[in-house]
């Protein structure tokens, strides 16, 4: 008995040298380069934020495999912040505290956003954030957080154009009771007065754990028809986005709806089913990688990243698994250029100056003034036909 | 004038929700009758209905009745090992950490259903395809009808188990006398045993009823037993009939609120009743056979 578990103990150990002398930590010589990341790996994003890591993963591999960073690897550290705000600032604080840190990717919730973005302000590291909106936030101008997806104004102009090559002259909005959504309605309502259209931003709200959307639609319905609106922006995002379409669809309301950007996911169609059909809005490129232009910027980038994708996990490219993608690319430029010794101070100004950088979602330019990295440009409008994304174009607005 | 013409369509709305959380308080009900307890975990039996048959529809690629029926029955299963395991050896323990013992059942169960299916929201197809009836200026979903005519089948079928056999009748026996169950052979444990099984039966009919209309994630099953509860205090606290009605009742009270309050209170609305109930009738509209009025 005694022997058995002697080589149980030995066998474990030479299994444990074992995965420490393959692990591509130990390829280069020189100390790596970390990165945190702090997302919500358990709660409501549980499977959004998988497919962030398992991308974030595939492109620390990537650089690792070719020498690392002017041979520092880059190693990822992944935390739980449990869709939680004090577990979200505690995972924060631990990271400004590790010294050899030089950046934090996430969270992706709006307002844990808000705490770590304070955090990072005050403890000087730069951290970088995917979907975030709250003008509040923007109105603060903070020199650390960086944002990487397309920013609520981008959004709103794309959308505006969308409604404008669609003639549509009159649009309700009914917008969910979050900061993203509110802010997004009112981008659109100014966007949209400014040239020439009404846009009605409705009283009634929804929540993001709302069910059923049917009583406050149905309180909107007499308002759709006595005025006419030529199209319904559902400003949501999350499973409230099908519920909404599906919900408007069963109360026999035939007008079209326009949608946010983070309608582009596959798990939204699958939800809403044939409600989906015929739902317009702007999005991200890698929601349809294979129907980019030949001379797109972005089109190498995300074939080449769809590819690596499908091969390692069996799923292709999202817009979420571009941000991961973006982030970590962006981070390895940034160090590439950083003057003289990477610390904090410099790996920010270094990822500050990025200028015309191609990435999955478009070409990033940071300067003092922009920290949301990407225009206009970097979108396209997609309609949802047959069950998946199609993309549509209209001369004058692309 | 506006305010008028939508009742008749909030109503229609109203009362099919309202369906579910009769179903959801008469799961609470049946189990408080044979045992006086709050079985917390009841809103995730209905999460897993839901959950469940997904999963073996869309990945397990089995027929759909195939499919609803398999999950019905591994339902009721979990609702006996729930039984066994956790409140058979707390059966000496005082109600109230029985109460605790089912929350913790309750987190349990959705966090395990989060591990194992996923936590994005999931959705059923229709059991009819169609679009939508138009009665009378109302749309109302196939679906609506289904969840109708199978919740008055299922009451129907209870009503019988309760009052047209033997078991039913035992189950009865043992809640309104225990003594003289216990002194007529009845096994009290049995029949406590029994009644989980039939409440999460309940409870995963109503969730595979609602998940083609109302997404199920892994976490929905905590609000929809509380709205179960609330409904089940509403009509009268251990009574299936009061059950039934508060079900009805919330649910077109809820949906009918919308007329006179911004929807962003519309979950209030239902916690709102519940304290005018227990301030002004706390044995709920038909009276609870627990709830002693004279202190009232």
């Amino acid at each position: 008995m005694k022997t058995f578990k002697g080589r149980g103990f030995l066998f474990s150990f030479l299994v444990l040298i074992f995965v420490a002398w393959a692990s591509p930590a130990h390829v280069a010589e020189k100390s790596p380069y970390k990165v945190g990341a702090n997302l919500e790996f358990t709660g409501p994003w549980a499977e959004v934020t998988k497919t962030m890591k398992n991308a974030m993963v595939l492109e620390a591999e990537r650089i690792n495999k070719m020498g690392g960073i002017d041979g520092h690897p880059l190693e990822l550290i992944f935390e739980d912040n449990g869709f939680d705000l004090n577990r979200a600032a505690a995972n924060m604080t631990k990271f400004t505290k590790d010294k050899e840190i030089i950046a934090v990717v996430g969270p992706f919730e709006d307002n844990l956003q808000g705490t770590t973005r304070a955090i990072a302000e005050r403890e000087k590291i730069t951290n970088i954030i995917i979907c975030p909106s709250n003008p509040m936030v923007r109105a603060l101008k903070q020199k650390w957080a960086f944002n990487i997806a397309q920013s609520d104004i981008i959004v709103s102009q794309k959308l505006v154009d969308l409604s404008l090559a669609r003639k549509y002259k009159k649009v309700l909005v009914f917008p969910a009771a979050i900061p993203l959504a509110k802010s997004l309605a009112e981008y659109y309502k100014q966007f949209g007065e400014a040239k020439g259209m009404k846009v009605i931003i409705s009283k009634e709200t929804h929540k993001p754990a709302d069910i059923d959307t049917t009583p406050q639609l149905i309180k909107l319905k007499p308002i759709i028809e006595k005025e006419k609106v030529d199209a319904f922006y559902a400003c949501t995002a999350g499973p409230p986005g099908p519920i909404v379409c599906r919900n408007l669809r069963t109360l026999g309301v035939k007008t079209p709806i326009l949608g946010t950007h983070a309608f582009g996911f596959g798990f939204i169609i699958a939800l809403g089913g044939e409600a989906m059909e015929g739902v317009e809005f702007g999005a991200g490129k890698p929601v349809v990688p294979d129907q980019l232009d030949e001379n797109d910027p972005a089109r190498p980038v995300i074939l080449d990243f769809d590819k690596r994708m499908r091969e390692r996990y069996g799923v292709g490219i999202d817009q979420i698994a571009g941000h991961a993608h973006d982030a970590i690319s962006l981070i390895e430029d940034a160090l590439k250029r950083c003057q003289g010794k990477v610390t904090r101070a410099t790996f920010r100004d270094a990822l500050e100056n990025t200028k015309g950088f191609k990435n999955c979602h478009g070409i990033y330019n940071y300067s003092p003034t922009d920290h949301d990295g990407l225009s206009k440009k970097d979108m396209v409008f997609i309609r949802i036909e047959g069950g998946k994304f199609k993309r549509i174009r209209f001369p004058g607005f692309e | 004038m506006d305010l008028w013409t939508y009742i008749p369509q909030l109503l229609a709305s109203g009362i099919t929700i309202g369906a579910i959380y009769a179903l959801v308080a008469l799961g609470f009900v049946t189990i408080s009758r044979a045992s006086q307890i709050i079985n917390f975990a009841q809103g995730e039996f209905v999460m897993l209905g839901g959950i469940i048959t997904f999963f073996l529809l869309k990945v397990v690629n089995l027929s759909y009745p195939f499919a609803a029926l398999i999950a019905i029955v591994i339902v009721i299963l979990i609702g006996f090992m729930m039984h066994v395991s956790v409140i058979y050896p707390l059966r000496k323990a005082s109600v109230l950490i029985l109460l605790m013992a089912t929350l913790g059942a309750s987190i349990f169960l959705s966090s395990t259903s989060g591990l194992i299916f996923g936590t994005l929201p999931k959705a059923l197809p229709p059991f009819s395809s169609g679009s939508p009836l138009s009665i009378g200026g109302i749309s109302v979903l196939p679906q609506s009808v289904w969840i109708l005519l199978s919740t008055f089948v299922l009451l129907i079928l209870l009503y019988l188990l309760s009052h047209r056999t033997l078991l039913g009748k035992a189950m009865e026996a043992s809640s309104t006398d225990p003594l003289g169950a216990d002194l007529l052979g009845i096994s009290r444990n049995l029949m406590v045993f029994l009644a989980f099984g039939v409440s999460a039966g309940v409870g995963a009919v109503a969730g595979i009823l609602i998940t083609p209309i109302f997404f199920t994630s892994y976490s929905s099953g905590t609000i929809l037993g509380l709205k179960g509860f609330i409904a089940a205090v509403l009509g009268g606290w251990g009574k299936n009939s009061g059950a039934i009605l508060g079900g009805f009742v919330l649910g077109v009270a809820e949906a009918l609120s919308l007329v006179f309050v911004p929807s962003g209170y519309k979950d209030a609305v239902a916690f709102v009743i519940l304290l005018l109930i227990l301030y002004f009738r706390p044995k709920g509209i038909l009276g609870s056979p627990f709830i002693d009025s004279r202190r009232w």
